[in-house]
């Protein structure tokens, strides 16, 4: 590990610098489900990042995460980049992100800015994006302005720290808690 | 939902027949088993099976639990996990290495052991007879796990031992006769109540192997038990826990119920095993019993005590990882 220090706005910068060096691992590898959770809950994260995983078979709860697959099949190609991120793109060029339900925008949407972000500053590629919720007809379009950069920035600091910490964020009770897979291991 | 365990009895072949398990038995029966709605595959017959059967049911990560001959457990055949948690492995074995932290997870364990233990007494006292004395007794040995200060491991398990001695002392009592227990023995069990508590024992420790192979954590590495031991060390902790709660509350059941009487056992020369009549009645209510739920204070739901198992073994990885305080499951119902 290097001794360069982690917080304030050289977090970002420094990620950034380590992901265009495809050769070296960045300290945490983010995914656009990390910054979902991030977004919902970051001891969701904390669990995520440490590999704690329940068992999805028998877990009382499934949620939806990879609602859909077939929506927009043949309209949409899935690309995986540097090994990070998987994007699916459509025809027209836009990225397009999947969703079974509104309800959880905000961590959708942030999702989806992480990838156009990661695009325009590591790839150089600039491109807009669609949410999609199929079940309820509905297409929003996602563009990368300035005050989401600084969302997506300030929650990739968020992540890094989360991830960093030798103990969970504390519990607290969440609307989100009834249909979170980490329900059991949290609560009990 | 927790899906049900399947027990097989008969003696035969266990196949893969495309995505179903086939089980041919000896008396030119077939039965189809849809895997998915399996949670734990018991096999209590002599039945052979291949790599075939063993795939499907690691492609469904359903452990296998293999009885022999008359119903000794044999070994289980976990399935291989899709997620392996490196870190979970890890965090386990520092903890294993670390007396302080070593002990004080064996600590809650023989706590909780002891309490419900206590529990199943405080039912039964008044009930069944003046327990006073075992109850006192039971409580002096939890607070002294609770608050003394001890470096071995050794002085722990002998409190352990003596709790369980007075606990097994009430059981003739409770037991309404002619079952008695003047003296836990197994190796073999020479008495019928002796039988009926060694092969429950058995069913409480499977179902903890599986409830351990579900949380990424490494069954051989238990706090309590030492390593190197035959079996799974930490399913014996767990178990450990969870006998009072399970295996000894069925004994009280089918036998003060009538579910099953002193005809139902065979004396050998090596001992007094169940009858297979007896093992199914017996099986048939321990089943009931992992299925019948109880409110969870915490979680907010009502959970079986088949999923209280398991997310025992979550608050104990929860310990190993987040270091977040161990809650082994104590009876508050
Ligand atoms: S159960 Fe609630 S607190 Fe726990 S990880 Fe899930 S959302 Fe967060």
């Amino acid at each position: 590990m290097d001794s360069v220090g982690w917080e304030g706005d050289s977090v970002v910068q420094r990620y950034i610098a380590r992901e265009r060096d495809t050769h070296r691992e960045p300290r945490v590898r983010i995914t656009g489900l990390m910054m979902q959770y991030h977004e919902v809950c970051t001891r969701e994260l904390w669990f995520f990042s440490r590999g704690v995983d329940i068992d999805r078979e028998t877990s009382n709860i499934q949620r939806g995460t990879h609602i859909d697959e077939t929506s927009y099949e043949g309209q949409r190609r899935s690309f995986s980049i540097n090994g990070r991120i998987v994007l699916d793109m459509l025809d027209s060029g836009e990225v397009m992100e999947v969703k079974a339900s509104s309800a959880l925008e905000a961590p959708a949407k942030l999702q989806l800015l992480y990838y156009l972000w990661y695009l325009d500053e590591i790839l150089d590629i600039e491109r807009d994006g669609v949410l999609a919720y199929p079940a309820e007809r509905k297409r929003e379009p996602v563009e990368l302005d300035a005050d989401s950069r600084e969302w997506v920035e300030e929650s990739i600091r968020g992540v890094i720290q989360t991830v960093e910490r030798d103990e969970p964020p504390e519990l607290e009770k969440k609307p989100y808690c009834d249909s979170c897979l980490y329900q059991d291991i949290c609560w009990v | 939902m927790t899906k049900p365990n399947h027990h097989i009895f008969a003696d035969g072949d266990l196949k893969r027949n495309e995505g179903t398990l086939r089980i041919d038995t000896l008396d030119g029966e077939t039965e189809y088993l849809p895997v998915e709605s399996v949670d734990t595959l018991y096999l209590h017959g002599q039945i052979t099976f291949n790599t075939r059967a063993l795939g499907l049911l690691n492609e469904h990560g359903i452990p296998v639990h293999v009885f022999g001959w008359k119903d000794h457990y044999r070994g289980s055949y976990l399935p291989k996990r899709d997620h392996i948690s490196g870190d979970t492995v890890v965090q386990q074995v520092r903890a294993y290495d670390d007396p302080a932290r070593r002990l004080s997870i064996a600590e809650d364990f023989v706590a909780a052991s002891i309490h419900n233990m206590r529990a199943n007494v405080r039912y039964y006292d008044d009930k069944r007879g003046d327990f006073t004395g075992a109850l006192n007794r039971l409580e002096g040995l939890k607070q002294r796990v609770c608050d003394d200060d001890r470096d071995s491991i050794d002085e722990l398990r002998g409190i352990e031992a003596t709790a369980r001695k007075a606990y097994y002392r009430c059981f003739d009592t409770i037991l309404r006769d002619p079952f008695e227990l003047t003296q836990r023995e197994y190796n073999p069990p020479t008495s019928e109540a002796n039988a009926l508590i060694s092969f429950l024992n058995g069913m409480v420790y499977t179902s903890c192997v599986s409830a351990i192979r579900q949380t990424a954590l490494d069954p051989t590495v238990g706090f309590l038990h030492e390593p190197g031991e035959r079996r799974f060390t930490l399913s014996l902790d767990i178990a450990d826990i969870f006998k009072p709660l399970l295996a000894d509350r069925v004994a009280f059941r089918v036998v003060n119920r009538q579910h099953i009487s002193i005809d139902d056992f065979e004396s050998e020369l090596e001992g007094c095993l169940l009858s297979e009549d007896g093992r199914l009645a017996v099986l048939e209510e321990f089943e009931k019993m992992l299925d019948e739920t109880i409110e969870h204070p915490r979680l907010n739901r009502k959970v079986s005590y088949k999923t209280l198992v398991r997310t025992d073994v979550y608050s104990l990885k929860k310990h190993l990882i987040a270091n977040e305080p161990y809650r082994a499951t104590e009876r508050w119902w």
